[in-house]
């Protein structure tokens, strides 16, 4: 369809899915903010989700999340990291990362959070969700959807 | 809370390895200068805060209507694939 991020990792077979494979588990060392005890994800890919992806986490109150490629909203969106966050993703140059910008219903609006995108590592399946210092982009970035 | 006067140029040091220096003092604010090891990460209060109030919304969106959200998506984003994003330099 629109998209070959989903498929850039290994996911879960579906939403259903309740059996946890360990080579499917994505580590976030840090959790995300406000989901800091939640250190591990798996991302749950199906066709009638695209261009949605689940970001299940595993740890703690379970947190579940919608996320899509910030490119599907903004073709041109940089997807440049510091030094310090590929680090941390232990990435290298070559490495194909998966960017997923977190997506929320507020008030009826369908808001993508395209400031602090989670970047994964897929060789490492190490993730990150990147807060840069300075942005050009908003956390609640309105979608077109009616 | 712990509180230091510091002057231009002075620093604290936090356990092993983080130093916030004082680079200037202005009329409307401080500008702080911070080491820190490359796994530690440094954020502006301000901003961490709206990304956990983002994403304390996100996880409360549900996804049981995940689908139907989809199907409008699909109709109204581009159809255009996504070249897959290396690190970048």
């Amino acid at each position: 369809m629109s998209t070959s991020t989903a498929t850039a990792l290994p996911v879960a077979p579906g939403p259903a899915a309740s059996e946890v494979i360990p080579g499917h588990v994505v580590a976030v060392r840090d959790g995300l903010p406000g989901f800091e005890h939640c250190r591990r994800f798996v991302i749950i890919a199906s066709s009638d989700l695209e261009p949605l992806v689940q970001l299940q986490g595993l740890d703690g109150s379970r947190p579940s999340f919608l996320a899509l490629d910030p490119r599907q909203v903004r073709p041109d969106y940089d997807t440049r990291l510091t030094l310090a966050d590929r680090m941390r993703l232990e990435a290298g140059d070559t490495d194909v990362l998966l960017w997923l910008a977190l997506v929320r219903l507020e008030g009826g609006r369908l808001l993508v959070n395209l400031r602090a995108p989670v970047v994964i590592n897929p060789r490492r399946m190490l993730g990150l969700q990147v807060v840069a210092a300075d942005s050009p982009y908003d956390t609640a970035y309105a979608l077109p959807v009616d | 809370m712990l509180v230091f006067t510091r002057k231009r140029n002075e620093a604290i040091v936090i356990g092993n390895g983080i130093e916030v220096r004082v680079l200037r003092v202005g009329k409307d604010g401080v500008r702080l200068g911070i080491v820190a090891p490359p796994d530690i990460a440094v954020h502006r209060r301000e901003i961490y805060d709206a990304v956990c109030a983002a994403n304390q919304s996100a996880a409360a969106t549900d996804a049981a209507g995940a689908s139907e959200l989809a199907a409008r998506l699909r109709l109204r984003l581009p159809d255009t694939p996504v070249a897959p994003a290396t690190t970048g330099a």
